[in-house]
Parts: C-alpha cells; sequence; structure tokens
C-alpha cells in the first residue's frame, strides 16, 4: 500500500507570530491511504501547521507538495482544489441551515444555471452519505442532530469536494466515547479506499489504536516521526512534554474520616421540566476521591448544580458539614466551603474578558481584604493572583492578561488556583481534565490527590473512565439520573461500561 | 442544553395544533368585532360586535389554557380592543364613517404608504442577511429622494432620476461598506452617521439648487398604472372596487410588488442567496469553502442601498412629486423595523410594511370622523391603527431571529 511518492509533503515549513515561531522548520509527509497523527501538547504548533496546509495562514519559509508538485495555497478554496479537507475542532457549520446545504455551500448544482437545484443537492447527499452508512438526512437542520453526525456532514463536505487528503483538527474532543469509536471506523474505511488522513490529537491512546505514523510537535519543532509498531504511551508522553510523565496517578492509601458531604434523597427537575435526578443518595467523607461515572446527560451536570445551589432541588437534602444547605443560594454554599471546578472552564469557571487577578477573586472580591466598605482593593487582587499563578505554575500571563489569552491547561490551572486555594472542605471536580494535554492532566491529577490528602472530600465527575479508575477510592456509577453500583478502586472498565449503559441493575444502599 | 431546548420549541411550533388555530380563530373574531361597526357592515347596535368579541377572548383564553400563550393573549387582547373600537365607531355618525372607511381607496393609499418601506426593507434585508447591520436605510432613502428629483429635473426623464437616485443610494452604502467591512467600525454609530451625512448632504443640495422656490412643479414623475379594464369586470361593485384600489397605482406600487418574489426567489432558492446568508449565519465557515466575505457583504450592503434609495425616488417623483428636506421622515427606521418583525423575510417584511401602511392611510383619514362629535375620542381612536400593528406584529408573532453573525466584523486569519 505504501510504495509510491507521498501524496503530501511539507519541508521546511516555518510560521512565526508576533513573540512566537510556532512552526520551526517542520517537515512531515503523507502516504496514500494511511492515517499519520500529529502529536503534541496544546500549543505546540499543530493546529498551526495544518491551518497552513488549508490555505489559513500563509507560512513564513517552506514548500508544500502535494503529489510530487510543488503547489501554493492563498486561500482554502486552493486546498480544496488540490483534493484537502479539513474538519475544524469547532464545526464549520452553518446551524440553521439544512445538512445539504452545508454540504454544496459555494458549489452548488443549479437548474439553468441561476436556480439552486434542491432537488439535485440532496440527491447526491443522500447518496454520498449512504456509500458510507452515515444514515444522515440532508433535508434536516444541522442543528437538530447530534454532535457526532454534525461532524459526519463535516467529513461529507470534504468528501463531496473529492478530497483524498482529509486533515482532522482534535476531531475526538467533542466526542462521546461510543462516537469516538465510530469516527475510527470510518476513518478506517476511507483509509481503505486511498483516502490519506492527517489526525491531530493530544490523547495517546487514540494515536495508538488508529495511526499508522505518529509525528511529534514541541513547541513549534517536529520532535520526530515514528510508525506505531513498537511506539509506547510512555515514549510518545516523553517526546510530548520533553520529560517523563506519569500517565498513573500515584498516591497512597486513603485515610478517610467523617463525611462532609451528604445527599440524602436528592431529586431534581431540569430545565426541560423532565426529572433528571431522581432520589440520589451518597456521601462523600473527608480524605477520599469519590468517582462519578457514567454516560453524558445521566444527571450529573443537574446533580452538581443542584449540590452548588445553582439549580432548584424539588426534594431531598445537601449537607455540607453537617449543615443543611439545600435550598442555599450559590454564594453562601461557596462560603460554607464547597469549592466547585466546573464542567465548562470558559463557560462558567471563568470570565474570559477579566484579568487573571479579577478571575481569582470573583468569589472574594467583596470581602476583606480584598475590599472594605465597598470599595475595592485592585492591589490586593494582584498581589494574591502573583502569589497563586506562582504556587499553582500558570504559564503564558500574569495577574494583568485576560483569561482568554491563555491555553486551555493554563486556563484550568487558574480555576484550580481559585477552588482550591480558597481551602473548601469539599471540592467538586466536573470533567477536570477536559480538553487538557497530558502534561496538563498529570498538573490537575495531581492537584486533587493533594487536596484529597490535606483531608478534603473530593467528588469527581468524568466521561473518562480512566481517570474515574486511576483517581477514586470509590467509584458509583449514574444511569439515568440514579446511582445504579457502587464499586472500590479496583473495579474493571467493563464492569463499568455495562452499569452505565443500563446493564446489570442493582441498586446500592 | 439550551440548543436542545431550542429545538423542542420549534419542533412544537412546526406542528401547528389545535390550540393555536383557534387561539389565531380568535384574533380573526376580534378584528371581525370591530369590522362589523365598520362599512359596509355598519352595523349599529352593541350585541353582534361584543359578542364576536367576546368569543374572540375565549378562544383567546381557551389557547391559553392549552400554552398557547402568545397567540390566545393576541385574541383576548385584540378581541377587547375590537369591542371597544366598534362602539366608539358606533358613537359617529354613519356617512362619516362611510366617508373615512372607503375600503377601495384605503387599500390604494395602504399600498401607496407600504411601498417605500417595502423597498427600504428588502434593501435592508440583503444587507442585513450578510451580517452587516444597517441602520442608515433612512438616509439612503432620502439620498434617493432627493437625487431621483434632481436626476429627473436634469435629466428631464423619470428614467434617469430613478438611475441617479439609485446610484446615490448604493455609493453612500458604499461608505457604508467601507467603514463596517474593511474599517470594521461599529455597525450603529456608522449607520447613525450615515444618516446624518444623507440629512446634510441633501438638505445643502436642496437649498443650493431650489433655494427659496423648491423643487419645479414641472419635475418628470413616474408614471400611474391605468387598468381600465379592470373597471368593466361584472359585477359592477367589485369592477369599480377593483379599479379604485389597484386600477390607478404607480408603477413603482408595482415594482415593489415584483420585488417580492424576485427577492424571495433570490435569497432562498439560488447560490447566490445562499451565500448572502452562509456568510451572515457563519462568515468563518463561509471562508474555509472559499467564499469571500468581504465581497459577498460589499455587494450586499450596495444593494441594499440601490433599493432603499428605489423607496426614497418613489417618495419624491412618483408619490409627492417634489423634494422638500428630510422628506423620509422616519419610514428608513419603519422599514428597518417592519424587516425585524418579518423575520428577515420579503413576505414577512411585505406584510409588516402593509399594517404600516394601513396604519398611516388609516391616520390621515380618521380626522374627519370627528367633524362633527366632540374632539376627545377621535384623537385615542388615531392610535388605534398602531395599537393593532403592535398586537398584532410583536404580540403573536413575537421575537424573530436575527442571523447569527450580524453585526460583527469578519476579521480573515
Amino acid at each position: 500500500m505504501v510504495d509510491e511518492a507521498p501524496v503530501l509533503e511539507l519541508r521546511g515549513i516555518t510560521k512565526r507570530f508576533p513573540g512566537v515561531v510556532a512552526n520551526d522548520h517542520v517537515d512531515f509527509d503523507l502516504r496514500r491511504g494511511e492515517v499519520h497523527a500529529l502529536l503534541g501538547e496544546n500549543g505546540a504548533g499543530k493546529s498551526t501547521l495544518v491551518n497552513v496546509l488549508y490555505g489559513l495562514y500563509h507560512p513564513d519559509e517552506g514548500s508544500i507538495l502535494v503529489k510530487g508538485e510543488p503547489i501554493r495555497l492563498h486561500s482554502p478554496k486552493d486546498a480544496i482544489k488540490h483534493g484537502i479537507g479539513m474538519v475544524h475542532q469547532h464545526f464549520m457549520l452553518i446551524p440553521v441551515m439544512t445538512v445539504a446545504e452545508n454540504i454544496v455551500l459555494a458549489t452548488e448544482p443549479t437548474q439553468g444555471g441561476v436556480l439552486l437545484d434542491y432537488r439535485a443537492a440532496n440527491k447526491r447527499v443522500a447518496e454520498l452519505s449512504s456509500s458510507f452508512n452515515f444514515a444522515i438526512d440532508p433535508g434536516a437542520r444541522v442543528e437538530s442532530i447530534s454532535v457526532g453526525q454534525q461532524q459526519r456532514v463535516e467529513i461529507l463536505k470534504a468528501l463531496y469536494r473529492h478530497a483524498d487528503i482529509l486533515i482532522l483538527d482534535e476531531p475526538t474532543a467533542v466526542l462521546t466515547p461510543q462516537e469516538a469509536r465510530e469516527l475510527f471506523a470510518i476513518l478506517k474505511t476511507l483509509t481503505s479506499q486511498g483516502m490519506s488522513v492527517i489526525f491531530i490529537t493530544h490523547k495517546l491512546n487514540e494515536v495508538l489504536e488508529l495511526a499508522d505514523r505518529i509525528t511529534v510537535l514541541r513547541r513549534g519543532n517536529r520532535i520526530d516521526t515514528v510508525d506505531r509498531q513498537g511506539a509506547t504511551e510512555q515514549g510518545l508522553a516523553r517526546m510530548m512534554v520533553g520529560r517523563d510523565v506519569l500517565l498513573r496517578v500515584d498516591k497512597g492509601a486513603p485515610s478517610v474520616a467523617e463525611p462532609l458531604l451528604s445527599i440524602d434523597d436528592l431529586h431534581v427537575i431540569d430545565e426541560r421540566g423532565l426529572e433528571a435526578v431522581r432520589g440520589v443518595s451518597f456521601e462523600v467523607r473527608s480524605g477520599e476521591i469519590v468517582g462519578l461515572a457514567g454516560v453524558d446527560g445521566n444527571g450529573q451536570s443537574e446533580l452538581i448544580d443542584a449540590i452548588s445551589g445553582l439549580q432548584r432541588v424539588s426534594s431531598g437534602t445537601v449537607k455540607l458539614g453537617g449543615r443543611d444547605v439545600t435550598g442555599v443560594n450559590p454564594s453562601s454554599i461557596l462560603d460554607l466551603g464547597l469549592g466547585h471546578i466546573p464542567e465548562d472552564r470558559q463557560l462558567r469557571g471563568l470570565v474570559l474578558e477579566f484579568s487573571l487577578a479579577e478571575n481569582l477573586a470573583l468569589h472574594d472580591f467583596d470581602k476583606p481584604p480584598d475590599s472594605r466598605w465597598g470599595w475595592l482593593f485592585p492591589r490586593q487582587l494582584v498581589r494574591r493572583a502573583r502569589d497563586l499563578l506562582k504556587r499553582y505554575d500558570v504559564r503564558g500571563g500574569g495577574p494583568q492578561t485576560r483569561a482568554a489569552a491563555l491555553s486551555g491547561g493554563n486556563q484550568q490551572k487558574v480555576v484550580l488556583a481559585r477552588e482550591i486555594g480558597r481551602g473548601p472542605s469539599v471540592l467538586i471536580a466536573a470533567q477536570p481534565t477536559r480538553g487538557l494535554d497530558v502534561g496538563a492532566i498529570e498538573f490537575v491529577h495531581r492537584q486533587l490527590v493533594e487536596a484529597r490528602d490535606n483531608g478534603k472530600a473530593v467528588l469527581l465527575v468524568s466521561l473518562e473512565l480512566d481517570e474515574i479508575l486511576s483517581l477514586s477510592d470509590r467509584v458509583l456509577v449514574v444511569y439515568e439520573g440514579r446511582i445504579v453500583a457502587e464499586h472500590g478502586p479496583d473495579v474493571g472498565e467493563e464492569q463499568l461500561g455495562i452499569e452505565m449503559t443500563g446493564g446489570g441493575r442493582e441498586v446500592a444502599a | 442544553m439550551s440548543v436542545r431546548a431550542e429545538q423542542l420549541q420549534r419542533a412544537a411550533w412546526t406542528r401547528a395544533s389545535a390550540p393555536q388555530t383557534i387561539g389565531l380563530v380568535g384574533i380573526a373574531l376580534g378584528f371581525l368585532a370591530l369590522w362589523l361597526a365598520l362599512p359596509p357592515f355598519g352595523v349599529r347596535t352593541a350585541p353582534a360586535p361584543v359578542a364576536v368579541g367576546i368569543l374572540a377572548a375565549a378562544a383567546g383564553i381557551w389557547a391559553i389554557s392549552r400554552g398557547k400563550v402568545r397567540v390566545g393573549g393576541g385574541a383576548i387582547v385584540i378581541g377587547l380592543v375590537g369591542i371597544a373600537g366598534a362602539l366608539l365607531a358606533m358613537r359617529a355618525s354613519s356617512s362619516n364613517l362611510e366617508g373615512v372607511f372607503v375600503w377601495s381607496a384605503l387599500l390604494a393609499a395602504t399600498l401607496r404608504f407600504a411601498t417605500p418601506l417595502t423597498f427600504a426593507a428588502i434593501g435592508g434585508m440583503f444587507s442585513e442577511r450578510s451580517g452587516v447591520v444597517n441602520i442608515g436605510l433612512e438616509g439612503m432613502m432620502l439620498m434617493g429622494a432627493f437625487f431621483g428629483a434632481y436626476g429627473a429635473d436634469q435629466t428631464g426623464s423619470w428614467v434617469g432620476g430613478i438611475f441617479i437616485g439609485m446610484l446615490s443610494g448604493a455609493l453612500l452604502a458604499l461608505v457604508h461598506a467601507i467603514f463596517t467591512i474593511s474599517l470594521r467600525a461599529d455597525q450603529i454609530v456608522t449607520g447613525t452617521a450615515i444618516n446624518f451625512l444623507a440629512l446634510g448632504v441633501t438638505g445643502y443640495l436642496y437649498n443650493q439648487h431650489y433655494g427659496n422656490n423648491g423643487t419645479p412643479n414641472n419635475l418628470p414623475a413616474i408614471p400611474d398604472v391605468n387598468i381600465k379594464f379592470l373597471s368593466h369586470i361584472p359585477p359592477h361593485g367589485l369592477g369599480n372596487f377593483l379599479y379604485n384600489s389597484i386600477g390607478q397605482l404607480n408603477l413603482m406600487v408595482w415594482l415593489s410588488l415584483l420585488l417580492l418574489p424576485v427577492s424571495y426567489v433570490v435569497m432562498f432558492k439560488t447560490p447566490v442567496g445562499l451565500r448572502i446568508r452562509s456568510v451572515g449565519e457563519h462568515p468563518r465557515a463561509a471562508d474555509t469553502l472559499g467564499i469571500s466575505v468581504y465581497r459577498t457583504r460589499y455587494g450586499a450592503v450596495i444593494l441594499s442601498g440601490a433599493l432603499a434609495a428605489l423607496g426614497g425616488v418613489f417618495l419624491s417623483i412618483g408619490f409627492l412629486n417634489s423634494f422638500t428636506e428630510n422628506l423620509t421622515a422616519g419610514r428608513g427606521f419603519i422599514a428597518l423595523a417592519a424587516l425585524i418583525f418579518g423575520g428577515w423575510r420579503p413576505f414577512g417584511a411585505f406584510a409588516a410594511a402593509l399594517l404600516f401602511g394601513f396604519s398611516s392611510a388609516l391616520a390621515l383619514r380618521l380626522p374627519d370622523l370627528s367633524a362633527s362629535s366632540s374632539a376627545a375620542w377621535p384623537v385615542l381612536f388615531q392610535t388605534l391603527p398602531y395599537v393593532l400593528t403592535l398586537i398584532a406584529v410583536a404580540g403573536v408573532i413575537g421575537r424573530s431571529i436575527p442571523p447569527a453573525a450580524i453585526g460583527r466584523p469578519y476579521i480573515k486569519q
């Protein structure tokens, strides 16, 4: 299969932005029918490289060759012409338009050269989609289909334009594990038909599952290109980060004390008026991490919101350190000793347009020493921020930097600094490592274990079973708003998978 | 999660249910209650209109109890307003009522008043669908009104007036485009500046050229389209009605009616329209497929200026046959409102323009009612068309969803 000239070659690509060299003489080649993974931490220059390849950025140095021919890309239009298609990390789809409209946009079939031929468009899209077993309705609005299906629409967009090189920028970041497996199957079908795929990711297990070859980038430099055969997670992680990384969390036995968070028969109605949490009871004790495993949308978000006072409890009680806080407002609950690392750091964890100093003061700005008699002391905010940023190893900015300017990993460190730095007795961490790279994940995990060792009660909610299993001292499984099982830390992934999807029900105490 | 909720809501909306229909029937009954008291029915006693109005309100209450709050509320309010209006109308003399409510003349006037709004609103649709707020419609209309008159005067032909008028509007729109698209200035601020610029330019040129005398009386006018045969359609009453309402309308009125399907097809049935909408919804997505966001927006904004100017041209040399300072007097803003109420769609905007047009036509005639009775209540009566418009459009139709990227300048990577 791999006996001809590479379908695509990048030679010495250099791209500079003010103050940074995003790509420093990067070489890369893609063979027909292979999946070539581009692996690196956030900010390693992966996205820059493929944006150059898609004509969105213009390289300062270097050349691009397609099937041995040097080409120049002035815009995505040129890339499309040369058979390059791209699925962006944030989908380039128009939610209010139909699947077919999104796919044919800019190369529409017409009737008499004037009218858009909707029938032909729908027919072609339907044919294309069924030839890959996608089962997508061409007439459905994009906003009404699932994220996984939207991604397939993006892939169809490229196929419709006869792409034979497909770039996927962090395609699994938005997918559930199930959807990710389906995507891998699709990509294998495509490569078996001669399509070549560039797959950007920072997840090591995906690389080892899918890729034929792996190129690792670090700080804009190409470190190495290796075959999957012989590659190991540990070795790849070292190349990515530049040092040895602890992939397994190192932690001692828990020294459990009194319960700090007690939930008793909690019921919560969600915004659609459906009962999302149906009689949940559990405790989290001082010095332990309790992992809540479950498929997304089984009531986890509503449960967390109810505990932190963001959503109304319809019945049942929430006790924090023995004190009933059911129905108490969120700000008071935080004052009573809750730390909350929210699911979406950009939407709920930070005010992106505020400085780091302001973000770090979001809870405490209205009490001394931050303010007194209604008067805010900005210098005090900056002083504390400087201290916290150093302690939590936040890089890429100082107290006055806007939160939006930081990378995802550093943003999450800011959230951790605020929530753990306040010294809560109970810490809720909702998907604390979503979208982070290995280095940042390691940091977050260490902080959570440290919090537990300091006697805090930690409730970890995560969709990643790996994370749940490596951190938790006890595992609860949530399904359709109920706790359906409880396990020790040594439960098998298989077992959890079955319970998470409703199999083998048994109600734990 | 909120996206999901919206989808559910939308799905519920498309599956138009029985309560929805009953609510709409209630609204229709509310209008009927008022209409009963007007010619040609001219019911002079209370029971009939009151009964119909109460029926309307009852339908509304039922619709609300089934969850259709908006439509039901509309039916209740319109039912009550209908009763009140009918009772008020009964206090005016029959002859006065018949003098005011000449339906054929009212229809003709409604169309005439709606025409400039329609042109400007359709123009605004192109600009806003491409993602550029065009609050400068007013100024572009005013430019068209002056240069339409000036062009007609200079070339001696109304055709010249139309072309020069459209050109002036397009040029002013080009200024708006340069500032908002290339220089990424705030679209509201720029649009406001455009309006003042137009006011100044047209005011200055008007005083310079026409000074104290005003525009000449023999200004070439856009002709009316006289459709004689309409009056011969039997029966006689119908023929007369048709001839008096649509038999003598201005050419521009018909052009505006033609513009509706044309702009609808362009916007929703052609590749060009799809691209304009894509640029207004998600410019980066359009860009990644090779559509030039800047070129598309420039085109759309310039076209919007030309169309808005056409509305102004109609005002000066199709309707009033003269130009005075600030001739448009806020009609551009009303057109913008019609566009928004109409959900950025041609026929929706036209429906809103018709309501506004009807309000204007009625407001002009209503003072005649007060000739024989006390002066107090007709003043109140005069607000009725506006109230009805507001209830019908804002209350029943509700919030319309703008293009997602509207008002946001696009920065190419």
